[in-house]
């Protein structure tokens, strides 16, 4: 309940080198760019930093590049940026969708990609105050042992709860990440792993330096679940990418998130490729959903309701998307 | 009461300190200035319910930089709202009842340090069973959380008026529901703070604060400090909302009063959104059972409710919300018999209190629905319905509350037409639906909590020799526009501008006494007090006027500032002129004008009887459309038409925004709105997962304006703030029914609820049908 920020040591490196170094040089660091998760937690008491690296003055983050080899978007591009950039609405719509249902105009202001693909994983027993949390006899994510979500269980229920991730999943993202070693460029899915302890799979002094999507011919669309029409993170949230060849589906990626502790992408829909997307096809995207989804009691929401919530959401965006190019 | 004619220049005006607010210049309790102030914090019970073992604060006041500390053993008297039921110390002592309790505090330099001394409190509870549902608290092996009240009951109540048997014998139709809603808070923007200010030279002491209840306050801390009333003075900056969260004296005023005397200085508490959260005062969850019976042509013959309410750990308002869930069951509708069954319960939970519509909104939902499903059952409409029931004024409802005015059957009309309500109902495309229902609220509670014999209201008018007007009143402007409302009703009054009139509200040292801003009682206690001491100010001025101008007193009159003599006169002397031939006859004046609720106001003899009475209730009728998401079954609200019967708006601009404010905290209670805890532990106690509508909820609300001019009231008035919710959360459940075919029997109307309704509905349908084949 404290709700105080410690004192913290702010280190404002140039570029991405510096950065990583100074993440190196500073043990108890984390970097900050909008702070619009990273803040609440650590007056939670959820994390305490003792330094954190402000990397929202590096120019090679806050570029949007669009060509022939696709889009690249840095990850300190605020969400502000990405939802009102115009081609991106025409040739990535889930993008641009995903962007606009984040939070509050002032949360989008300040908030960015990268920071959105890295939000920590979220639960009705984590995000709370000190008090609350040492009174509930705390949590397996922070400082106690059992999962209040499942207290049989081993694991950390907690959901990953961002929005952009599904869009880019969706998309056929890959991710560019600057560490000690050098930059590589991997799957976006590949840095997430289904665990609310630690989902995700990169080093701590790795930093996502931008995202890179390939050009595409697919419609893509995003379905946010929540109570209300502004502020709530996803109760359950989902991104469809699909094309359209005559009246066949060329490809279809569907990708959730808020429903599990990474977000991810759906198996099983490559069988639906090659033919008209008919009634049977969406009950089966249904029930690939339903089975895929495992949202758990993470929310003041029902679980039951957001997993049958995604379901239905991914198959009316799918089937907007197949009649919008189909005939 | 004489007929004031009001004139057009003061009608619509924009409040009074709402430039100060917008522009940032208006000072709320945490912008005060707290040069040299200490930060008080309060440590607070991580258990539901216990007995206190151990209390060790001594590494806390050994810790540098912590000033003071102060625990239950500091306060031995008791706080609370009705003199019968103050069963709550504002730091608790031997046992804590709720997660969140106040149990010691500390000011230190400042607010780290003011954090460190908290964690370095030691605490031992020994743990009782705790109850965080009513029927677990009711259940017959249940320890009492109060020693005095078996069955952790802190009040039943038990009313029949009129021949409720023969009611519902002469029913075409009887049908039950039964019905609950979720607790609620007032989630107002600004959280709970307060600045005390304690001279140790002198004794006094200085409050600034948050509350509605700026009186209350003061005698609440005379008691808890043992002090005598005449060194404490209670002052109320600018408020940014109340609804009821204030409404009452909060645990953490007195604390920090406590932390002030004890530091011999100046302390600073600011609550975090969870410590409001934590304090709470708001609405209860409540179970209702209901039972109507109703003729063929919808004429209601008989009501019967039980209303049970969780009340939380302490009394707070209980009583009285209690009996106001059963008290207003009457004097929207003319029913022959009513049996009112009503239990509040503790509960191991944050304290419950007052809120916006305080009592009446849950009984007035389930009331609601009832009658739309049975009109549904009869093939009347939901409007033939209500008028098939309406009140004559002036009347007394079998409960005797009086009624005077009654504008409803006007409200009912105009909604109807605004709505288009005939031509769409029972055409809307799948998914959409339209509903209505009606509500009412009291202006103003006509008897006390307090009985001390004085004037229900007063107010001081003061004239310098500047010229300009001074209303001094102690009324709390909350932001609903009482100060501008006693500036028009004091400018009316005398015929002078509206920017002649200064208020200065809420101090106690400079303003007379008021019982604070709650029930809707301002409007009509306060406002009838300004014109009295604006009468009283006029009959001064037109005297000395008529002797300069040497005519007859009843020939003059006083209009845009001018004394003139009689109509048509030449003679004529300004406003000024006036002012300072009074002065020099009799020095600086003050004149004070009061209001009382004659007796015949204030309710039956049965016990209880006060709760529900007032001078007149305002009347609501609203339409509300909605569109539902056949793949998340959300509900969304298209468009509200609302019509308010509010007696005469002094201020029809204000009176917008407050009918507008009440539909859409009428809409967070139907939509999202609701508290849920684990264990005891606010699951919700933030902006983030306490889910107030934002702006993309928020529907267009066509408000229409009903005055029925009420004899009694100021110019005619009522009150305009409440009584527009109680019919929001209906007539949106009723839109659903219409929608969807599905009655819900639990607020809020949440997604998922819906979602499980329809399952079962499914479910259901699949039952029958299976057991058709069989058969």
């Amino acid at each position: 309940m404290s709700g105080l920020l410690p004192d913290i040591r702010i280190v404002r490196p140039s570029d991405v080198a510096a950065a990583i170094a100074a993440r190196e040089q500073h043990p108890q660091s984390r970097f900050i760019a909008g702070g619009t998760d990273l803040l609440v937690n650590m007056r939670h008491g959820l994390i305490a930093p003792q330094s954190l690296i402000d990397i929202s003055r590096i120019d090679e983050l806050t570029t949007i590049e669009m060509g022939a080899a696709g889009l690249r978007v840095g990850s300190g591009v605020t969400v502000a940026a990405l939802a009102r950039h115009p081609a991106i609405a025409r040739d990535y719509r889930a993008i641009s969708q995903a962007a606009n249902a984040i939070a509050g105009p002032g949360h989008r202001a300040m908030g960015t990609v990268g920071g959105n693909l890295c939000l920590d994983t979220r639960c009705l027993f984590y995000n709370q105050s000190e008090w609350w949390r040492q009174a509930n006899g705390f949590c397996l994510k922070r400082d106690g042992e059992i999962c209040h979500v499942a207290p049989q269980g081993k694991r950390c229920h907690a959901a990953f709860t961002g929005d952009l991730a599904p869009a880019f999943l969706a998309l056929g993202a890959e991710v560019e990440i600057a560490g000690k070693q050098g930059r590589r460029r991997i799957p976006l899915g590949d840095i997430y792993v289904e665990d609310g302890l630690a989902h995700l799979a990169i080093a701590e002094d790795d930093l996502i330096v931008a995202v890179h999507l390939p050009p595409t011919a697919a419609a893509s669309a995003y379905a946010k679940v929540r109570l209300r029409g502004a502020v709530d993170y996803p109760l359950a949230g989902v991104a469809v990418a699909l094309g359209v060849r005559g009246d066949s589906v060329a490809s279809i990626r569907i990708a959730l998130t808020g429903t599990n502790s990474r977000p991810f992408v759906l198996g099983g829909t490559d069988a639906l490729i090659g033919r008209p997307l008919s009634e049977r096809s969406l009950q089966q995207i249904e029930q690939l959903v339903q089975k895929q989804a495992r949202p758990m009691r993470t929310t003041i929401a029902s679980a039951h309701y957001r997993r049958l919530a995604a379901a239905a959401s991914a198959r009316r965006i799918t089937a907007a998307l197949y009649a919008e190019q189909s005939g | 009461m004489t007929a004031v004619t009001v004139s057009g220049k003061a009608r619509g005006v924009p409040l009074i300190d709402g430039i100060d607010k917008v522009t940032g210049r208006a000072r709320y309790t945490a912008d005060l200035d707290h040069a040299g102030a200490l930060i008080g914090r309060i440590f607070r019970s991580p258990v539901s319910h216990g007995e206190i073992v151990r209390l060790d604060v001594s590494k806390a006041r050994a810790l540098d930089g912590v000033v003071a500390v102060v625990t239950g053993a500091d306060c031995p008297h008791t706080y609370g709202v009705l003199p019968v039921a103050m069963n709550e110390y504002p730091l608790a002592r031997e046992r804590v009842r709720y997660r969140g309790e106040p149990i010691a505090a500390v000011a230190a330099v400042d607010a780290e340090t003011a954090a460190r001394a908290i964690g370095l409190i030691e605490c031992e509870v020994r743990e009782l069973p705790a109850y965080y549902t009513s029927a677990q608290a009711r259940a017959p092996d249940a320890v009492q959380l109060h020693a005095n009240k078996p069955g952790n009951l802190e009040r039943e109540v038990h009313h029949e008026f009129g021949d409720v048997k023969a009611g519902f014998a002469a029913a075409d139709l009887v049908r039950e529901a039964q019905i609950s809603c979720a607790e609620v808070n007032h989630a107002q923007i600004e959280p709970h703070a307060c600045l005390a200010d304690y001279n140790p030279l002198t004794g006094r002491l200085t409050m600034q604060s948050v509350s509605q209840v700026g009186y209350y306050l003061h005698l609440m801390l005379a008691r808890c400090l043992e002090m005598d009333t005449s060194r404490i003075r209670i002052i109320k900056p600018f408020i940014g909302g109340g609804f009821g969260a204030r409404a009452e004296v909060l645990n953490f005023e007195i604390v920090t009063a406590l932390l002030a005397r004890a530091a011999t200085g100046k302390v600073l508490t600011k609550l975090t959104r969870e410590e409001n959260f934590l304090t709470h005062r708001a609405r209860p969850q409540t179970d209702i059972k209901l039972k109507l019976g109703m003729r063929g042509d919808g004429r209601l013959t008989a009501c019967e409710c039980e209303v049970v309410q969780r009340g939380g750990a302490y009394a707070g308002y209980g009583i009285v919300t209690i009996l106001y869930a059963g008290a207003l069951l009457q004097g929207l509708y003319d029913i022959p018999a009513v049996k009112y069954d009503g239990y509040r319960v503790y509960a191991n939970l944050p304290p419950c209190g007052a809120m916006r519509g305080h009592g009446g909104v849950d009984s007035r939902h389930a009331f609601e629905c009832l009658l739309d499903r049975m009109a549904r059952e009869l093939s009347l409409d939901p409007f033939a319905v209500r008028r098939a029931n309406l009140l004559e004024a002036p009347t007394r409802t079998l409960n005797d509350l009086m009624v005077n005015s009654y504008g409803l059957g006007e409200c009912l009309d105009r909604v109807e037409r605004a709505s288009r309500w005939r031509e769409r109902i029972g055409t809307l495309p799948a998914g959409k639906g339209l509903g209505m229902a009606c509500s009412h609220y009291v202006s103003g509670a006509a008897k006390p909590v307090h009985w001390t014999g004085e004037p229900h209201a007063a107010v001081n008018v003061r004239l310098d020799f500047d010229g300009g007007v001074t209303a001094l009143t102690g009324a709390a402007d909350i932001g609903q526009g009482s100060s501008t409302m006693v500036a028009i009703a004091v400018a009316e009054t005398l015929g002078i501008a509206l920017d002649q009139v200064r208020v200065i509200a809420g101090d106690s040292a400079i303003t007379p006494k008021d019982n604070g801003a709650y029930s809707s009682r301002i409007t009509f206690m306060v406002g009838n007090a300004a014109i009295d001491a604006a009468r009283k100010l006029k009959s001064i001025l037109t005297g000395e006027a008529a002797r300069k101008l040497e005519a007859r007193v009843e020939d003059i009159e006083c209009i845009a500032e001018t004394f003139r003599v009689g109509t048509g006169g030449q003679a004529s002397l300004p406003f000024i002129d006036v002012v300072k031939a009074a002065l020099a006859d009799r020095g600086p004046i003050t004149v004070s004008g009061t209001f009382t609720c004659p007796p015949e106001a204030q309710g039956g003899k049965h016990r209880g009887g006060a709760v529900g009475s007032t001078m007149g209730f305002s009347y609501a009728a609203q339409v509300v459309e909605v569109s539902i998401d056949d793949a998340t079954s959300s509900v969304s609200v298209d468009k509200v038409w609302v019509a308010l019967d509010c007696g005469h708006a002094i201020n029809p601009l204000a009176v917008e925004g407050q009918i507008e404010g009440s539909v859409w905290m009428g809409l967070g209670q139907a939509l999202s709105e609701e508290t849920h805890y684990v264990n005891g532990l606010p699951a919700h106690a933030s902006i983030l997962e306490y889910r107030v509508p934002t702006m993309a909820e928020s529907p267009p609300i066509k408000v229409e304006i009903v005055e029925s001019h009420d004899p009694n009231g100021p110019f005619g008035a009522k009150e305009a703030s409440e009584g527009a919710l109680a019919g929001f959360p209906p007539a949106l459940v009723n839109a659903v029914a219409n929608a969807l075919g599905i009655d819900l029997d639990e607020l809020p109307v949440t997604p998922d609820r819906i979602h499980q309704a329809l399952l079962e509905r499914r479910r259901a349908k699949r039952l029958a049908a299976v057991q058709e084949a069989l058969s």
